[in-house]
């Protein structure tokens, strides 16, 4: 159990957000043991939700007089650990924090609070006839403060790119309380790009309390086909020549044999033929004149690589309901599977079809069901390996496989990690992607907005090579110091 | 050859450095180096920037030269670094939309080399194409495509910088979706080769669209030409470009050509049509002129050239909806211009982003030219600043610039400036003053 904070200085919070919003009871605190990678579990020391800016200010004042080390936290719903806090560190949650600050449709901008949920902007942006583009798969829960840490992709980045082409301010509060502007629409300011820097930082610069975005217009039209195939190789040749016919789908999205019976077990079920080895979802958006022709040649090049059937939607609900088996995919393995580890790697689309097979050669050898859902156009690639925690044996052979799968991905010229972020789960394998000089540039950079490293300690970077002369301190949280459960 | 020509050419070859005389087209803003070097390959150019360091050298990193003169005038220029001879285009993959080219590849080159298989970079930034990708990056600035493919830093993968000190760092990667710790790639963009010298550079492809379709919508007025501009660019469609061209405010004579609204259209042929259809129903006219393929990308190449032979460039912006108030405003700089020799300005604006380009082919000089400048400019640029916007002296006589201040003030984020600055250039020889304090 960590060590409860003094009372002076949980008096000092509260007097700041309210006596409600300083969390320390032990029962309570438990919520925020975990985010989305579930595999770590820590107890925080205390949990902070202010409300405005002003309030993470003071919040982070207090805290960093203390050497407290903060960790920022969005709705928790992260996949690398990166919002975990361990007993040394306090949470800055930004729950309460969800008010749209200002919706300018005729500029196509919206300024909002960290904790909205991404869905929500698109909610209120869409009497507009206008939508916020990044759209991770837990757009319904997780918050935008949470996409700009992470700079979350999603099915549409393809055609759209990822948070940080939308991000066009962003008013930020660093370690010691200081409140920065960073971009801002209608300005050209010079100098360097401190906003891109700044997204997918994963909470270590410091917290987002005001976030300024770019909406899109919403496309006058959708149609989405569903193309199945009997091998997976041939699901990788269709998006290959779909891509090289100078097609640009908005998604472009596969799964697998066995994620497709997986789904077809479970609740989500979609109608796949369960004797299928891959299923691929093509979108495209835009003006409607264009669509109908866009699709057709994208049906043909399916069965030319030999899809058995090809289904295509034209209202909504048909839409959706091709959709269904992609977007439920996590939810089904979670029902046949005790645990679940999502791998994240990106590689260049070329290399999917031997990607693929190499990571099942790598399942096979470990004895390890592999699932595969992944973004196929950008080779944003998300094998789900299935295991039981509670089975020691299977622990560690499911973190030698993790460790080829990405060795892999980074050897045909791809990287460990392309929406998920490196967290506490990556931090170890960064090396695989980076050299020590760019490690130490970026443990620079990150000395620039935290000097003394206290924001969000442990995440991202590998710990410094030790140097004879020197004992480094060991970071607060380590994924060896991380108590995974059993 | 000066001694510090001479200690350079004995590292590299006699071939690879001028000064003097030879050196005078390589002046930048004015200021011309004591050497001008060209490396061939990246371990090179990482020792020219150690020596450097150690001599305590200020070097600038240029390409061709194209960008020499815009930006702040750096206080001391000792060597400048030409990265045009190391320009192989090292890596294309079709298949992967990706091209990795070394920094001086010309952006002519590549669009040779990417069109081949159909793709192209979808960036067209001022200067046309005679510059190369690595100043293209260095100085971070977009056209009028920035509206639906965004900024050179949306298009860039990854990179490899050779830090003032001579680490040669690889930032980024070949793929879309990366976030493999902090994105040091986004500072290279816009760095105007304050972080380092940018060797090689990974770039995202497009394919390129079975329609280019231009549509030139003609105004009365500059003021309504902006209005129209900014409906255009506000109708529900994913227009690649809408951009403001006024050819003569300002001048005298009256005749004064009219302003014109031009819209880009890139798409399949049958969706081309409709957001024509869309496109002049919203404008409530015919285009005056609609043109296709070849004849609508020289449009847009005119479009980049349009700050050829301008002596000064300004960039003013507020938000897109207030684009005929930052026209309005323009009214203001008569001073700078002496309409009685018959000189004006052009102004040039991207409507999706508010960004007006005020070109100034002559500058006045009569008495306290610089002074009057100074406080035109100094005025006009604290009002926009008053609304979220901004200017940027783009460039100018140097005197001129150097007194205004090409940028606006940085505020507090100076203090991460300075610090990332200290990160890639301990020693400081990369002329930091070209950016904003």
């Amino acid at each position: 159990m960590p060590e409860p904070l003094t009372k002076e200085l949980r008096d000092r919070l509260r007097g700041v957000v309210g006596d409600a919003w300083v969390i320390v009871d032990a029962d309570r605190l438990l919520a925020y043991e975990s985010d989305g990678l579930t595999a770590y579990r820590m107890t925080p020391r205390a949990v902070v939700l202010p409300r405005s800016t002003d309030e993470v200010s003071r919040v982070l004042s207090i805290l960093s007089q203390e050497a407290v080390p903060v960790v920022p936290r969005g709705a928790g719903t992260g996949l690398s650990g990166g919002a975990l806090a361990d007993g040394d560190a306090v949470v800055v949650g930004t729950a309460r924090m969800t008010d749209m600050l200002a919706l300018d449709p005729a500029n196509r901008l919206a300024r909002v609070q960290p904790g909205m949920i991404n869905a929500h902007l698109t909610t209120a942006a869409e009497p507009f006839g206008l939508y916020y583009a990044p759209d991770p798969s837990s757009q319904s829960a997780c918050t935008l403060g949470g996409n700009i840490a992470e700079n979350s992709g999603g099915p549409h980045c393809l055609k759209y790119g990822v948070t940080s082409r939308y991000v066009t301010g962003l008013t930020v509060v660093t370690y010691d309380g200081k409140v920065v502007e960073l971009g801002g629409f209608g300005r050209e300011c010079g100098g360097y790009d401190l906003l891109g820097l700044f997204v997918g930082s994963e909470g270590c610069f410091g917290i987002a309390t005001e976030i300024e975005v770019r909406l899109l217009p919403k496309p006058e039209g959708v149609r989405t086909l569903l193309a199945i195939f009997d091998r997976l190789g041939d699901a990788g040749s269709a998006v290959t020549e779909i891509m090289a016919e100078g097609l640009l789908p908005a998604a472009l999205e596969i799964i697998d044999g066995p994620t497709i019976r997986a789904v077809e077990a479970s609740v989500f079920a979609a109608g796949f033929p369960t004797d299928a080895e891959a299923a691929l979802v093509v979108e495209f958006d835009g003006i409607e004149a264009g669509l109908v022709a866009d699709v057709e040649r994208a049906a043909s090049h399916c069965r030319e690589a030999g899809a058995r059937e090809v289904r295509t939607a034209d209202s909504p609900e048909e839409r959706l309901a091709l959709w269904q088996g992609r977007k439920k995919a996590f939810g089904a393995m979670g029902q046949i599977a005790s645990d679940l580890l999502v791998q994240d790697g990106t590689v260049p689309r070329s290399k999917l079809t031997e990607v693929l097979g190499r990571i099942s050669e790598i399942g096979a050898r470990y004895e390890l069901t592999i699932a595969n859902v992944f973004h196929a156009g950008d080779g944003n690639l998300h094998p789900n390996i299935l295991f039981d925690r509670s089975d020691a044996d299977e622990l560690s052979r499911v973190e030698l496989a993790s460790t080829e799968i990405m060795a892999v991905c980074v050897d045909v010229g791809g990287t460990i990690t392309g929406e998920h972020g490196v967290g506490l789960d990556k931090r170890r394998y960064m090396s695989l992607v980076h050299g020590p000089e760019e490690l130490e540039a970026m443990r620079s950079i990150k000395a620039v907005f935290d000097p003394r490293g206290r924001m969000n300690p442990g995440k991202v970077l590998p710990d410094p090579p030790a140097t004879p002369d020197q004992d480094q301190p060991a970071p607060s949280a380590t994924p060896d110091s991380a108590r995974v459960t059993s | 050859m000066n001694p510090l020509g001479g200690l350079l050419s004995e590292r590299l070859s006699k071939e690879q450095v001028i000064d003097g005389f030879d050196a005078k087209p390589w002046a930048v803003c004015g200021q011309l180096p004591q050497a001008v070097v060209f490396p061939e390959n990246e371990e090179q150019v990482a020792e020219i920037l150690s020596l450097s360091s150690e001599e305590g050298w200020h070097c600038v990193p240029g390409g061709r030269g194209s960008w020499l003169h815009g930006g702040q005038p750096p206080q001391r220029v000792d060597v400048l670094l030409s990265a045009e001879r190391i320009n192989d285009i090292t890596e294309y993959e079709p298949a992967d939309m990706f091209v990795v080219a070394q920094a001086g590849v010309g952006l002519k080159a590549l669009e040779r080399r990417t069109s081949e298989c159909g793709q192209w970079l979808a960036l067209d930034p001022p200067g046309g194409e005679r510059g190369t990708l690595g100043a293209m990056l260095a100085v971070g600035t977009a056209g009028p495509l920035q509206a639906s493919f965004g900024l050179p830093r949306d298009q860039l993968l990854g990179a490899t910088l050779v830090t003032g000190d001579g680490r040669v760092l690889a930032l980024g990667g070949r793929v879309v979706k990366n976030v493999a710790g902090f994105d040091l790639l986004k500072l290279v963009a816009g760095s105007w080769g304050t972080l380092g010298v940018i060797t090689s550079v990974t770039m995202r492809l497009h394919p390129i669209p079975a329609t280019d379709r231009c549509l030139l919508f003609k105004g009365v007025e500059a003021e309504d030409g902006a209005d129209l501009a900014c409906r255009l660019a506000q109708t529900p469609l994913a227009l690649a470009a809408v951009e403001l061209l006024v050819p003569g405010r300002g001048e005298s004579g009256g005749g004064a050509p009219s302003p014109l609204v031009a819209v880009r259209i890139l798409e399949s042929m049958d969706a081309a049509d409709e957001a024509e259809r869309v496109v002049s129903e919203c404008a409530g006219m015919p285009p005056v002129q609609r043109l296709e393929g070849e004849q609508s990308a020289a449009i847009f190449d005119n479009v980049r050239s349009m700050e050829d032979g301008a002596e000064l460039v300004l960039r003013l912006s507020l938000l897109p909806t207030r684009l005929s108030e930052l026209v309005e405003m323009t009214s203001r700089l008569g001073d700078l211009y002496d309409p009685e020799e018959g000189w004006g300005m052009r102004l040039a604006a991207h409507a999706h982003t508010g960004v007006l380009r005020v070109m100034i082919d002559k500058v006045s000089r009569s008495d306290d030219w610089v002074g009057r400048a100074k406080t035109v400019l100094g005025v006009l640029r604290r009002s926009l600043e008053a609304e979220g916007g901004s200017l940027v002296v783009s460039q100018g006589p140097p005197e001129l610039v150097g007194a205004v201040s090409a940028w606006g003030e940085l505020g507090p984020a100076a203090l991460f400036a300075a610090g990332i600055q200290a990160t890639f250039d301990p020693a400081g020889i990369l002329t930091r003053s070209r950016l904003p304090q």
